[in-house]
């Protein structure tokens, strides 16, 4: 009888112990079992259906293990985790594994120096858009247009802008060669350049004699561009002005305040953008009083797909309250605020959290499909004009530019008539 | 009770007691490892974003979880589609093998291709694979850039490669095979969108190095550039090219070809069609190897001394329905093998019972004789037990699995290839794991 009720117990605490290795993932996370995997246990399916997780599951364990090839699990883990936020359609919701999250952070916090020149993209390496008066670059002859084919010398032919860019930033003070194509010389020259802090201008202006055009393009918003606009504003009211174009080209946005600031030129005590959040509050922003300008001729502002963010709050308001056309392409549809939530293993994830929208303007984010290919959004142009690619723009010819051209005459009609 | 016999008892039930919870846990494991999803709403508390813990490999599952619970909770719209998040995962862990053979496709490309399988096109009625005619080294460790030494300007001349669409199959009297498309054929372009492909890029790369060198002139560079561009403005990928071809009953397609070097215009009608499943006209047999073969042929083989098999415009194979093919048509014994880049052993294909008394049998390939029923031909022909040239096939000899997942999306994964023999170079080359 003692040796039954031993055997009894015996048998209860080795089922206690499987129980709690089965319950063992659970209790980890201080929850218990849940009914789905107890009743698989006993061999009863719950639902027919494997559940979302339980495929993700099965993929990962399969390609781990049958694929021809050996995976690296980490990285197969990190790909499925971009796949699984871009499946969101957004492309400002995403998955940054461990190294991106670094660049990321480098580029938000590091003071780099620079060789004062702003880059664009181009098929032998990059291209030279502007040299900034007094940087490093104007010192060392670099003019607008060349083309930087090495740095240190490694071509940078085909590589990514932005990773040329980082190739050339480096600590205040330091030096770096460029090998440059210049139009004018018939081989690269390799350039030394010392690298300095720059502080770039965000606002230039150009007065356009023939069609008595004002032309001012502002690179991006940040906390001088308000004051800088007000002086390039004055430099070009001298002359006697048919119109003004605000070129927002390739202007990626920056702070809104410095936008709702220049607003306020225009307008006073009108909304300029509301955020609605996932809890259904909303946070809005008004134009300023006190600050207004009187503008006596029209406006038209130009526009790419690389006018996002603030650029496109400025240009979409501008045009919502009546004060400028829009001439150009569609900008990019940046019309959402993202927080970056960083994971305990180095890697983050990137989510949208609230979204823009224009006093009149609907919602106008942008939406890619899952190959990243733009679908839909933006702020649609008045006048839709194209650059072709391989457009070479003359800065003394207005008429090389053909969107900057169509916003002339859509401002003075007589341009270019003579 | 001896205290011998006492400790014995006592070892015996630590063992057993400890066992038991590695049991459980293994059960656990297999029953379910995405269970973690059942659990109530409680999760606030999130695991893997609030630990102070060391432990810096997250499971993939656990990452799964929390990140698809970070997006419902933070996400600026209501998320509630959980397939939708497990399809995009999915979708991104295929695509991030960089292999064309093994692809992740949605509901409309999935429905496609599980028709094609059993012989009902639509589109312009042609099976298509993506293919890389290895020009530079092919990346071998799934969609990486190969590490080790690099010279200059294989460095240069590198760029990952994108496949091109080529006709692998083609069903006889549909519309692709009456606009006189031939297998082997790629495309070049599509309603005069220019299909993406590396060539072109790696042509512009090796110029500018030239240039760099001053072999060439700038005009030169300039020219090709503006050629480079001008395709980019209108193009489309790979992918998206094969779909527009593939998928679809109706609309007209412009499909510009390129055969061997010269240039194919066509203009074709999408509609369905079909290819002819298993079939038997005097003694000449089709085998699609899909689920019911294996009985079909043995039907057709019966009382017979000789056939021939037809094995033209057979891609989309299953391994399973293959083997047992092989099972009802040839003596048992060992039919070559099935190896991996894994550094484990082949796989051997093994005919278990066989047919003792096999007909002779005469094989018809060609270059649309691809993935399982070209391993299917080089296992009879390398074993003697057939005859045909099969020099002449689609090259791609893989065996693939094909998974549904329950949105009705599903995906294929290259798991081996087929070989006649193995050396033991093979086996184990390296040895060790990396």
């Amino acid at each position: 009888m003692k040796s039954i009720s031993k055997l009894f117990s015996f048998g209860a605490v080795i089922l206690a112990c499987f129980v709690f290795g089965f319950a063992w993932p659970d209790l980890q996370r201080g929850k218990l079992p849940s009914s789905h995997a107890v009743n698989s246990l006993f061999g009863v399916r719950s639902g027919a259906a494997a559940s979302p997780e339980q495929q993700f599951s099965h993929a990962y364990t399969k390609i781990l293990t049958d694929y021809i090839q050996p995976v690296d699990p980490t990285n197969l883990k990190y790909a499925g985790m971009e796949g699984l936020m871009s499946a969101l359609g957004d492309p400002h919701t995403v998955f940054m594994p461990p190294r991106a999250a670094e660049a990321f952070n480098d580029e938000t916090k590091a003071n780099f120096g620079g060789i004062g020149a702003r880059l664009g993209t181009d098929s032998l390496g990059a291209k030279i858009v502007s040299v900034f008066e007094d940087g490093p670059a104007a010192a060392a002859g670099i003019k607008a247009g060349s083309i930087v084919t090495a740095v240190d010398g490694k071509s940078v032919t085909g590589k990514e802008i932005d990773e040329i860019v980082t190739m050339i930033k480096g600590k205040e003070g330091t030096t770096v060669h460029l090998t440059v194509v210049q139009s004018d010389k018939p081989r690269p020259v390799v350039l030394t350049i010392k690298r300095a802090r720059i502080i770039a201008p965000t606002v230039d202006s150009k007065y356009l004699a023939a069609s008595q055009v004002g032309y001012m393009s502002v690179l991006s918003f940040s906390e001088p561009t308000a004051a800088q606009f007000d002086h390039e504003i004055a430099k070009l009211e001298a002359h006697p002005l048919k119109g003004l174009v605000i070129d927002l080209r390739d202007n990626p946005g920056g702070l809104l305040d410095s936008a709702v600031d220049m607003l306020s030129r225009f307008f006073e005590n009108k909304l300029v953008v509301k955020m609605k959040f996932r809890d259904g509050h909303e946070e809005s922003a008004q134009t300023i009083p006190g600050l207004l300008h009187e503008f006596n001729y029209p406006i038209a502002v130009l526009l790419n797909e690389d006018s996002a963010s603030a650029a496109e709050i400025f240009a979409g308001c501008l045009h919502d309250y009546g004060r400028a056309k829009l001439v150009g392409t569609h900008s990019y549809g940046k019309a959402s605020v993202q927080n970056v939530f960083p994971l305990i293993d180095q890697s983050s994830a990137k989510i949208t959290i609230a979204k823009y929208f224009l006093p009149f303007t609907p919602f106008f984010g942008r939406k890619v499909d899952q190959d990243g290919v733009f679908l839909t959004g933006g702020l649609e142009p008045d006048l839709k004009a194209e650059l072709p690619p391989s457009t070479i723009i003359d800065p003394e010819d207005p008429k090389t530019d053909n969107q900057l051209w169509k916003a002339i005459q859509l401002l003075n009609p007589q341009a270019g008539a003579k | 009770m001896s205290d011998a016999k006492k400790s014995v008892w006592a070892a015996t039930s630590i063992v057993l007691s400890v066992a038991a919870v590695f049991g459980g846990l293994k059960v656990r494991q297999h029953t379910d490892i995405g269970s973690i999803q059942a659990v109530g709403k409680d999760s606030s508390t999130s695991h893997m974003l609030a630990s102070r813990s060391n432990e810096v490999n997250v499971p993939a599952a656990d990452y799964f979880y929390e990140l698809s619970l970070k997006l419902k909770e933070q996400y600026v719209e209501p998320v509630s589609d959980d397939q939708k998040l497990a399809s995009g995962a999915i979708r991104g862990m295929v695509a991030s093998l960089g292999d064309p053979d093994s692809v992740y496709m949605d509901n409309d490309q999935f429905k496609a291709f599980l028709n094609a399988r059993v012989g009902k096109f639509e589109g312009i009625g042609a099976d298509l694979v993506l293919t890389t005619e290895s020009h530079a080294p092919a990346p071998k460790t799934a969609g990486q850039i190969p590490d080790g030494e690099m010279g200059a300007d294989e460095a240069l001349v590198f760029v990952r490669e994108i496949p091109k669409v080529q006709v692998a199959s083609i069903v006889p009297g549909g519309p692709a095979d009456r606009a006189g498309v031939q297998v082997g054929d790629t495309v070049e372009s599509i309603d005069d969108h220019w299909v993406v492909h590396s060539d072109l890029i790696r042509k512009f790369r090796l110029a500018s190095k030239k240039f760099n060198d001053k072999k060439i002139t700038r005009l030169e560079l300039e020219k090709l550039r503006t050629e480079l561009r001008a395709k980019f403005e209108r193009s489309i990928f790979p992918g998206k090219a094969k779909d527009r071809l593939f998928m679809g009953k109706s609309g007209v397609v412009n499909v510009v070809w390129n055969r061997s070097g010269s240039i194919k215009k066509t203009r074709i009608v999408r509609a369905p069609s079909s290819l002819e499943g298993f079939s038997d006209k005097q003694g000449t047999i089709r085998i699609p190897f899909v689920e019911k073969s294996a009985d079909q042929l043995k039907a057709a083989i019966r009382g017979k001394g000789s056939i021939t098999i037809d094995l033209r415009n057979n891609t989309l194979g299953d391994v399973q329905a293959m083997k047992q093919c092989l099972d009802v048509l040839v003596p048992k014994g060992t039919y070559g093998y099935f190896v991996t880049k894994r550094h484990d052993k082949p796989t051997p294909l093994i005919v278990q019972k066989g047919n003792p008394n096999p007909p002779k049998i005469r094989l018809v390939v060609d270059r649309s004789t691809r993935g399982i029923a070209e391993a299917f031909a080089s296992a009879l022909v390398s074993k003697g037990v057939a005859s045909g040239s099969t020099s002449e096939m689609g090259g791609d000899p893989c065996s693939r699995q094909v998974v549904q997942l329950q949105d009705g999306s599903g995906y294929t994964l290259v798991t081996s290839k087929y070989q006649a023999s193995v050396t033991s170079q093979v086996v184990s080359k390296r040895g060790g794991v990396k």
